[in-house]
């Protein structure tokens, strides 16, 4: 393998931190870009490149069509992902002292907080809507857990220690639902039936452009 | 708006241009001071596609890769040209004070 095909292969990699639908219509094209900047007898993307083109995927993956000056709404896309770390961390702790308990609820909870994060940046409003739902039911487990049975102190299996953990994680919800409301949030929210439809538009119009071209 | 962007959109004010012209255009447009890495200039592409200030304007095969042409749309033209006026005010205000503060810019 030449020293230019080994570095195509290792871009090609990296590119697969984009999303698929932006990748078919954009990875050649990057790939011509990036191949355009390489040095001589280059083999490796390098730390730097590999972290332009991870940063990039990642940041279209978390908000696919969140124009710029939609900054509240990026700030709770932000904030909804940054709630997945908790439960995350519960997971690790989980595989480690092989807690079923752990592992599960910990996957279970992040799973949630990253799909509403992704249910968010597409800008579907049953999304904002169904986290009202869900913090609503988050609060009053919480608040069961704090001020139910026994009084304050006497949490059924919790420790202080997880119980603040619990209230970080609902402080962050909190945050979030704030800014997804805000009058200024408002206008990048269609219903989900919208959002489909213009998914539906794009992909005919970018299929009937490669029917052009082949 | 962010440098980034603003260097993108005057890259493509003077007609359209495509991925790897746009970034040997902001170095030079920026004193070789800015130097848009791939990753970021697609991202911030798709940023002001998704804000119609931008659009795809032609598509070539050149040594068989795909080269996309990009031009600013009319509400693009319009962003840029507030965004160039409202930088201009900022920068002469500045020169203004510091010429009466009796500096003289270098």
């Amino acid at each position: 393998m030449t020293d230019q095909e080994h570095l195509e292969r290792a871009y090609r990699r990296r590119l697969a931190w984009y999303p698929r639908e932006f990748r078919n219509e954009h990875g050649p094209e990057i790939l011509a870009v990036l191949m355009a900047g390489a040095r001589d007898g280059q083999r490796r993307p390098g730390l730097a490149g590999s972290a332009d083109l991870i940063r990039g995927g990642l940041s279209l993956r978390l908000f696919p069509c969140v124009p710029r000056s939609a900054r509240t709404v990026r700030a709770a896309v932000w904030l909804t992902c940054a709630g997945a770390v908790i439960p995350a961390l519960s997971l690790i702790l989980g595989l480690v002292t092989l807690s079923a308990k752990g592992i599960v609820g910990g996957l279970i909870v992040a799973a949630m907080w990253l799909c509403m994060a992704r249910a968010i940046g597409q800008g579907r409003n049953g999304a904002r809507v169904f986290s009202v739902v869900l913090f609503g039911v988050v609060t009053l487990a919480l608040g069961i857990a704090v001020f139910g049975f026994g009084g304050p102190g006497h949490v059924a299996g919790m420790t202080a220690f997880s119980l603040s953990l619990s209230v970080l994680n609902w402080l962050i919800g909190l945050a979030a639902l704030g800014l997804l409301w805000l009058p200024a949030s408002t206008a990048f929210f269609r219903p989900s039936i919208l959002v489909e439809a213009q998914r539906a538009a794009r992909l005919a119009e970018r299929a009937r452009i490669a029917a052009v071209r082949y | 708006m962010q440098e980034a962007t603003f260097l993108i959109l005057t890259a493509l004010a003077d007609g359209s241009q495509h991925g790897y012209g746009i970034i040997t255009d902001v170095q030079e447009i920026s004193g070789g001071r800015v130097r848009l890495r791939p990753g970021t200039l697609y991202t911030a592409l798709e940023r002001l596609r998704v804000d119609g200030l931008i659009g795809v304007d032609r598509e070539e095969i050149v040594d068989g890769r795909l080269r996309r042409y990009y031009r600013l749309t009319p509400a693009g033209t319009g962003r840029l040209a507030a965004e160039a006026a409202r930088l201009q005010a900022h920068a002469a205000a500045a020169l203004r004070r510091l010429n009466v503060a009796g500096v003289t810019a270098t």
